[in-house]
Parts: structure tokens; sequence; C-alpha cells
């Protein structure tokens, strides 16, 4: 065993070497009996590049970034208007903001559910489209309007499904089958968003960090 | 596991492996998962069979797209894939158990299927050798259904929301211990770090990566295997290793479809026949403690969880309307999934903070019964991306898995119950064959060679020099985790295999 610990303590102390080899590359090697680290600043021959300072050469800057929702908006175009505004008001009943945490308007979460539905396979994508017209539909059905305009408690009697006890198999009712996925997919929308990362969280938790895998070589 | 036997015996191994070298500081890193581009939910489509996966892990998996395989629509099969070396065994949950003579000798039990042609006494020494590389950590409790093993002590107590189940279960006469775990070193229980590292030490083992074996090939004159063609993975560049023994070891599925492209092993015909995992469902019941609701737990009432094993149909003559048997797999002090609250907005934040770290929760693990019309055979319309045909997969689970699952929630149900925890929702429906990550039984072992694959060596009863190492040769896989098994079984056969090397019959 021990030769193998040492073995990996070498193969360990190459990677930490390796980054710096390409600043090497376009350099000479000293010429016999020239010392190998001369005074810094002071070049060898007039043809000879003068050697940065260590600490320039060696460490590399930190860049900030930042993702782009911090910075631009979102340009929804997957659902009509008439379910992007069903899409909205639901996400603001279903996550609103809560002791100061962000909610799902503030996360942008209808928006970002344009972005994924629009991507997603074609069954997702008609399980929103007939769910946010099923919505509208009952919401004009009982009170002769859009659902994106139903007040709070109009708006709870057409959510009636989503106070049913869970069971697994889904509801056989179409609306009641949206409400579900909705309600969990808007929640992972808002809590692993940037913004309900910089609010406070109000009790809530916010999705987290992980340990993110690069592609494979 | 082979290979580490191997080497060590003194014999030279060259190990092909289908995937890359993973320099594990340079492929992974934190990030928080707003950084994620699909804020965690993953491109859609992207893994349609791994629900393991998630986007800070979806580069870990097979691509399907680069290695697709095809099933009935109607009857999804999740072939869960890992192709770097050190394998699936990088991430496993690290469950380490034995197998008894209720899976060995499962067919004098009930009379269902085939005994397996060795005992527990012969896989026991090796199991007793295993063990302790990968650092076991259980409690030996006498278990006829669950044998003790060499296992670092667990001695941690039980919390009281555990002591209060383990009341109510002793009294149906449910057992329940510490989970069995492989706890490793560092960051790995794998063979990566305690299996490889002795084998390259030997001196003896050449690992070649990136090298996706197409087919065995066999000297038409003495029908021996000779070595393996294999593909370069980026180039794709054809090459041949040649071999005096083949071991085959790429998992259970990828072994059967090396074997059935190579047209070798299958006299008997059940080659890639037999598939059999164990069936699980996930969060099967949800119930709350309710004296830790509100964030009034007192002190070391909520946390930790527990295993118990097959406690049914361990007497023959007693069966309910299944056989077999089934394990819980549960802990306590989470917080329930917010699907089972029926509210939302303010309301459902105000349920769970009440219920934070108040839950209980349960995987319900359930053997498999091997049935011939469970299958892998080659589909030869697909290939992969190195133009290797694919495997077409039929799995279904029988009444048998149906009736013993609804009889494991319900069961757990009223443990809970009796515990007096409150039942916030459950539910007995399976996850898809193929789930656990736990296919077994392509290439079974028997004593007859007309209806199995390998003998009891893991040795073709077709072609001598060839030995197949992993889960396909299970004849039963019973309803504990098999890994602790394959690796017994590997080291026994790899030791089996040196000694006829050196006597010349190999």
């Amino acid at each position: 065993m021990m030769a193998v610990n040492m073995k990996r303590r070498g193969f360990v102390k190459a990677l930490f070497v390796a980054p710096a080899a390409p600043a090497l590359l376009g350099q000479q090697a000293p010429a016999p009996g020239v010392p190998a680290n001369p005074a810094p600043g002071i070049p060898l021959n007039p043809t000879q590049s003068v050697p940065p300072p260590a600490s320039a050469s060696n460490e590399l800057p930190k860049i900030d970034i930042m993702v782009p929702d911090a910075a631009a908006e979102p340009m929804p175009h997957f659902f009509a208007r008439a379910e992007f505004a069903a899409l909205q008001r639901l996400s603001g009943i279903l996550m609103p903001s809560v002791n100061g945490a962000a909610g799902a308007l503030e996360a942008k979460a209808p928006e970002f559910l344009d972005f994924l539905i629009g991507d997603s396979p074609s069954d997702r994508q008609h399980l929103y489209r007939a769910g946010l017209n099923a919505l509208n539909a009952a919401a004009t059905k009982r009170f002769n309007k859009p659902f994106s305009e139903l007040d709070a408690a109009q708006a709870d009697a057409v959510l009636a499904p989503l106070r049913q006890p869970w069971t697994y198999e889904d509801p056989a009712d179409p609306l009641a089958r949206f409400l579900r996925v909705a309600k969990a997919d808007i929640r992972t929308a808002t809590v692993n968003s940037r913004e309900f990362n910089n609010a406070a969280a109000g009790g809530r938790r916010f999705g987290g960090s992980g340990t993110y895998w690069y592609p494979l070589d | 596991m082979a290979a580490h036997t191997l080497t060590k015996k003194g014999i030279s191994c060259l190990m092909l492996d289908a995937g890359p070298l993973v320099d594990f500081n340079r492929v992974r890193g934190p990030k928080p998962v707003y950084e994620l581009p699909y804020r965690g939910f993953g491109k859609p489509g992207r893994l349609p069979h791994v629900m393991q996966a998630n986007e800070f892990n979806a580069n870990q998996w097979v691509d399907e797209t680069e290695v697709p395989y095809t099933h009935d629509p109607k009857s999804p099969y999740n072939w869960v894939r890992v192709r770097m070396i050190g394998g699936k065994s990088l991430f496993w949950a690290r469950m380490s158990f034995r197998l008894s003579d209720y899976e060995f000798k499962a067919k004098d039990h009930d009379g269902f299927g085939e005994n397996w042609p060795i005992g527990y006494a012969d896989l026991k020494p090796f199991y007793d050798r295993v063990e302790p590389i990968f650092r076991v950590a259980g409690r030996n409790e006498g278990y006829s259904q669950l044998p003790d093993g060499v296992f670092l002590e667990d001695d941690s107590p039980w919390s009281g929301a555990m002591k209060r189940f383990i009341g109510a279960a002793s009294k149906r006469d449910i057992p329940v211990t510490k989970m069995r775990r492989a706890t490793g070193r560092g960051q790995f229980a794998s063979s990566f770090n305690l299996l490889l590292p002795d084998a390259l030490e030997s001196g003896n083992l050449t690992i070649i990566p990136n090298a996706v074996v197409r087919e065995i090939t066999v000297d038409k004159n003495t029908g021996l295997a000779n070595g393996a063609n294999f593909h370069d993975r980026h180039s794709g560049r054809e090459m041949h290793a040649k071999a005096r023994i083949v071991v085959v070891g790429a998992s259970c599925l990828e072994s059967t479809r090396i074997l059935l492209n190579s047209k070798i092993a299958n006299s008997s015909g059940v080659l890639g026949h037999y598939l059999h995992d164990q069936t699980y469902i996930t969060q099967g019941v949800q119930a709350i403690v309710p004296e830790a609701k509100d964030g009034k737990a007192p002190r070391g009432l909520m946390g930790g969880g527990g295993y118990s094993p097959r406690f049914v149909n361990l007497k023959s003559g007693k069966e309910q309307n299944f056989i077999r048997g089934y394990a819980f797999d549960f802990s306590t002090g989470g917080t329930p999934d917010p699907k089972f609250i029926p509210a939302y907005g303010a309301d459902l934040d105000k349920a769970l903070n009440s219920y934070r770290g108040a839950g209980v929760t349960v995987t319900l693990m359930g053997e498999v019964l091997p049935r011939y019309e469970n299958f892998a055979a080659i589909d030869k319309k697909v290939v992969d991306a190195w133009g290797i045909p694919v495997l077409h997969i039929q799995a279904r689970y029988s009444e048998n898995e149906f009736n013993m699952m609804t009889h494991a929630t319900n069961t757990f149900e009223e443990v809970c119950h009796d515990a007096g925890f409150e039942i916030l929702a459950k539910h007995d429906k399976m996850l898809p064959p193929g789930y656990s990550i736990h296919e077994l039984g392509t290439c079974r072992m028997g004593d007859n060679p007309k209806t199995s694959v390998l003998n009891k060596w893991n040795q073709s009863h077709d072609v001598k020099n060839l030995f197949v190492v992993d889960g396909s040769s299970f004849v039963t896989g019973g309803y504990q985790n098999p890994t602790m098994t394959i690796l017994s079984l590997s080291m026994r056969a790899s030791e089996y295999m040196a000694e006829q090397m050196r006597a010349g019959n190999l």
C-alpha cells in the first residue's frame, strides 16, 4: 500500500504542477552556465524578455460572473397570451411571497416554465396547454371571466382539486391532473431561482447547491 | 474484484473498460442550483429511463442516445448505466447484505424456480473476506434470513421514534436492525479506491479505458475464447486483445449483450432469460410523528432509520397470497414532500413548517421471481454509436410482486399506526423494472448445462475459459441488495480460476 500511496502523492503533485506548464512553453531553456533564476526584472541579454513577478505569472485572476437572470429579462413565447396570463395568476397563488421570500412571480417562475415546457416533449406541452385552457374554461363557466381576472376567493373555488388528499394515481380530470403537476413545477422553479436564494427564505427551504458533474471526456 | 483477486495471485490481467478514467477533482464541482440552465429540472427528455438522474449528476450516466436500448412502450424498463472506471460502484447506496439459504435453496422452500448450485456455506468464507475490504458497518443479530457478517459494529442508539416503531413491529414479529452499509474509505466504497489500487500495485494489471467491447472472439479449432474485439470510445478504431482466459464483468445486461453479440455460451437457450431485480416502492408510506410537529420534538425523539429484513414466508406452508419476501428501509426526521399535503400557497408553507423534521418514510424492496419470459435479446435493427447491436428488454412484474408489495405497504402502515404515527399518505405502486439498478439472472448458474449458462464457478458450460462475474449469474436475487454477493462470487470464481490455471486445466 505504501508504494501506491506514494504513487498517488506523486500523481497529485503532478496535477498541481501541470497548469504552470503552458506559461513556460514559449521560453527557452537557460543556456549552460547561465543561472536558472536570475534576479527578477534583469534581462540576461537584450533578446530575453523580462520574467514577470512570480505573483503575477502564477496567480490567475478570479472573474466574477452572473447567471443571465441577474441582468436580462426572459422572453416567453411558448404559451398563448391567455394561457400565460393564467399561468402567471396560478403561480402567484400557489407560491406567493411569504415573509420576505421571493414568490413565484418575483422568481419569474412563469417565464421560466414557458421556456422549460416549450423545450419539453409534446405530452408535457399538451398537459400544460390543455390544463391552462381548462383553468380558463372553469373560471369562465363559474365567474364569466378568465382565471387571470379572478379574485382570491374565486380562484380558490376553481383550485378545489388541490385541496383533495393525495393519491398515487393521476387524477382522471385533466384540470386536476395539470394542477398537481403545476404545483410541483411552480414550487421547484421558484425555490431553485436566484431570486429566491437572494431573498430571505421566510421559513421555506432554498433548493440549495449540489455537486455538479461536468461532461466526461 | 476479479482483477483484484487474480493479480494478487500473480496472474497478468488486461482490463478493458468502456468508460474513461475520471479525475474527480476536475469533473465535479459545487454549484448553486440556480446556476444550472434548467433550474434543477434537467434538460427535458434527456435521460427518460434514469429516475435517479437530476441536473447535477446528468453527465455521470450513460447517454441513452449514444447507447440506446429498446422495449415495448407499454412495458418500460429502466436500465441505469454508468461507464467509467469504477462503474456503478462509484454511486451505489452501499447497502451491504448477505443472501441466505432462503435464497440459495429457494426451490426447496417454496417449490418455485431453481436452487442455486451452491449454498450459503459455500459463499460464507468469501463474504467474510469481502466485508472487511468494504468496511461494512452493521449489527449482528442472528437472523436466519439475513446472515451476520464481519462488521464494524454499529452501536449507535435508537431515537425515540425508532424505539416506538421497533416496539410496534416486535408485536408482529417484524425484526428491525441498523442498516448494513459499506463505509469504504474517503469518498468512495468502490472498486476504484478499494480494489484497483492493490491490483495495480501488484504490477500485474493493465487497464485500458474507453474500450467498448463489441464481441468475444473464439478459436474455431478449440472452441475456446481467445480475446475480445473492441472500439476506442473516441475514435471508433477497432482493435483486438488476446487472452488466455476471458472474464466478463460488465454488469448483468451489458455482459449478456456482449455474449449474445458474440454468439457464444448459449447452448442452453437461456442466455438473456430469467431477468429479475428487486422491486422498489419509494415513499410507500409517509407518516408524521405527532409529538415532533411545530418544532416541538424533544431532544432524541427524531432521527435515524432502520432496516427490517424479510419476515414473511419464513416457514414452509405459511405463505400469504405470494411467495418470497420483502424488506423495509425506513427513516425518521425528514420533511414530507409538498405533494402529500393537500394545500397550496401560505397554507402549504404553514403545513410544511409544522411537519419539518417530523416525518417518517420508507422504501419497500421486494424479491422479484426469476421468470423465463422476462428477458433481454439483441435488437438487430438498432445499433449504438459504435455500430454494436443493442438490447431489447422485456420485463414485467407478475401477480406475485403486486400482491407482495401491497402486503408490504399495508404492513408498514399498520406498524406506523400502532406506533402512534399519523399517516399522511401511502401507495403500493412499484417503480418500473430496472429502477433498483439490481439487474440479475440473465447468465444464471446451475449444474445442468441445458438449463443454465454458467456452472457453480461462474464458468461457461460451453466455453471453458470464459467466466462471467457480475449479477447475471444469480439464480434468485432475494430481497437483498446484491453487491456483497456479486463481489463474493467474483472472488470465489477468481480463486477457482487461479487454481485451475496452476493445475494446467485452463
